[in-house]
């Protein structure tokens, strides 16, 4: 073979090469790995779970977890709503699942639980015996609105507050030791255990397949383009976001047609028909008794 | 001997592009162990799609299981079902093929979709899965699995079915050696069970272990030969013409050979005579 003369190392025209990766570059191919990784976490590919409660049904677990959901709706006392979380995080922990895990899941229930909180607290949503006040302006109406002479902290506020901060944090561990213990796969074919159509489990289970995919197709875009050096600033990152999208998009197309193919040759119609869940075992009995004694437990209590 | 697959003057053509496929003719008989040779774009996989009644010709005609295959002939309850249980066709991208959850859901797909009790489909799953070795993924994701691991499941999920035919679309692209070698083994032993296989594919090193004889499809779409592998594989004419093999250019210290370049195969014979 013939090789033109300029392929061979070293010989460049003279140019002025496109400046090293910026920081939009940067923040860009920082997102979508945390985007693709995320997402493989949420949707089952991050590692089997293992543990006692990885071999429950998940049928049990999502009955279980379902119930103590509801029950914490309507518990009204903290010391139970507290109580609920505490023993969340121990039958988490205990049966398996590990505690880094279980952190990152919940890392953002006190940032994102004070900024729901934090409103009820204060006196014009919860009036009452101010604990501190924080502003003093005059008192006033508008129409059917009044106003008080002050913006404080109020007893009743705090304690309105304070419940729903557990609440949340609650329902989130409850979610969180479901989650963390259940492959997403799992979970989808389990929500026939709770009514769901076969065809919604199943396009939820693809859904979830092949959402991960496309992710991984967009950072492996992304870092086709980096390994070709082109990163120019924010402007640059947008038009190549915007152009990629596209690309994604047909790739989306192309995929879609040939599951669309793969289905057809294999049988389907239309119809789906999916799998049976086999019997529940001592250990799935044992888990929805107790799951469902606790749900009394605290909604009564 | 009975045909299980006839194709008669084929042609088809995607909308609004040339050609795919032009005045296609063969017959392959049941047990017959076939390669369907040809470059990329030739039309090998639109020719698969075709006889999986996955696409419909514009014209000429496509018989399998001794029926034209028609959409309204495959919408019948009396020949659609058995078709899609005799007939497999493994995808070459496994991705698109494994679009359930799990392996374990995605084997059973196809004796589902068949009507199967549960039991037995359960049954089947669980011993095809061991017989391709690969049970102990029974439970996990397709996205988590490798190249030769998605290509065990995925014909793990044809075999269940017991079908009399299996279409494979480039079974050995993408896989380590020892995956291409395992699954050439497990494609023996189908053979052995009298399974009608036709492979398409243009690694020339791999169509002795999956044919006896070979088609072959020309750049513009035409088949161009069809014969004995041995014959097919030796006319370097042929292959040349057809894109399968190329001139090739290499140097020992300063003598520069240029000789037609079969891959594997004759940098074997190379390798003995030196």
């Amino acid at each position: 073979m013939d090789l033109p003369e300029w392929i061979q190392p070293g010989i460049v025209p003279p140019g002025r090469p496109a400046p090293p990766s910026g920081a939009a570059s940067r923040t860009a191919r920082r997102t979508l790995g945390r985007i693709v990784r995320a997402s493989a976490l949420l949707l089952g590919g991050g590692g089997t779970p293992e543990g006692f409660l990885a071999g429950l049904d998940a049928r049990a677990k999502l009955l279980g977890v379902l119930s103590l959901l509801v029950a914490s709706t309507f518990a009204s006392r903290p010391e139970s709503l507290a109580a609920a979380a505490g023993a969340a995080w121990v039958v988490a922990l205990a049966g398996g699942v590990s505690p880094r895990r279980l952190f990152l899941m919940l890392s953002f229930v006190p940032l994102f639980g004070l900024a729901l909180a934090l409103p009820a607290a204060l006196s014009p949503v919860t009036p009452g015996q101010p604990l501190l006040v924080l502003l003093r302006y005059p008192a006033g109406s508008w129409g059917p609105w009044r106003w008080p002479a002050d913006l404080s902290i109020t007893a009743g506020g705090l304690y309105v507050a304070l419940r729903l901060l557990l609440r949340t944090a609650a329902c989130l561990s409850l979610a969180a030791l479901l989650t963390a213990s259940t492959p997403a796969s799992a979970l989808w074919r389990a929500l026939r255990g709770v009514g769901a159509p076969a065809v919604f489990s199943m396009t939820a289970g693809m859904m979830a397949r092949y959402l991960e995919l496309l992710l991984r197709a967009a950072e492996e875009v992304h870092l086709a383009k980096i390994s070709r050096g082109g990163a120019k600033g924010a402007g640059f990152e947008r038009a190549w976001a915007a152009a990629s999208l596209g690309e994604i998009y047909q790739k989306t197309r192309r995929l879609a047609d040939e599951v669309t193919r793969a289905m057809v040759s294999r049988g389907f119609t239309g119809e789906a028909r999916l799998l049976e869940d086999g019997r529940f075992g001592a250990g799935e009995v044992l888990f929805l008794l107790a799951s469902l004694a606790g749900a009394v437990a605290l909604a009564l209590g | 001997m009975e045909a299980i697959l006839e194709v008669d003057g084929l042609t088809f053509a995607y909308p609004g592009r040339e050609e795919g496929l032009k005045g296609v003719s063969f017959r392959i008989a049941r047990g017959e162990r076939v390669a369907l040779l040809g470059a990329n774009g030739s039309g090998k996989s639109t020719l698969l799609y075709l006889l999986d009644g996955l696409y419909f010709s514009s014209a000429g005609e496509v018989r399998a299981l001794g029926e034209t295959l028609t959409e309204s002939r495959l919408e019948d309850p009396a020949f659609g079902p058995r078709f899609r249980r005799e007939v497999g066709l493994l995808f070459q991208n496994s991705e698109a093929q494994l679009f359930c959850p799990t392996v374990e859901e995605d084997v059973a797909f196809g004796p589902l979709q068949a009507g199967w009790p549960q039991e037995e489909v359960a049954r089947r799953v669980k011993e095809v899965l061991a017989l391709l070795e690969i049970e102990a993924l029974q439970k996990r994701p397709p996205g988590t699995l490798s190249a030769g691991e998605k290509k065990k499941v995925a014909l793990a999920s044809l075999l269940v079915l017991s079908p009399s035919v299996l279409l494979l679309d480039e079974p050995t692209t993408g896989l380590d050696p020892r995956s291409q070698s395992t699954l050439l083994e497990i494609l023996d032993a189908l053979r052995a069970r009298g399974m009608t296989l036709l492979t398409a594919t243009h690694d020339l090193a791999a169509v002795p272990h999956v044919a006896d004889r070979v088609l072959v499809l020309s750049p513009d779409h035409r088949l161009v030969a069809d014969g004995p592998a041995e014959k097919i594989l030796t006319d370097t004419a042929l292959l040349e013409e057809v894109n399968l093999v190329h001139a090739h250019t290499h140097r020992h210290g300063s003598v520069v050979h240029r000789h037609p370049h079969l891959h594997t195969v004759l940098h074997h014979h190379h390798s003995e005579g030196e």
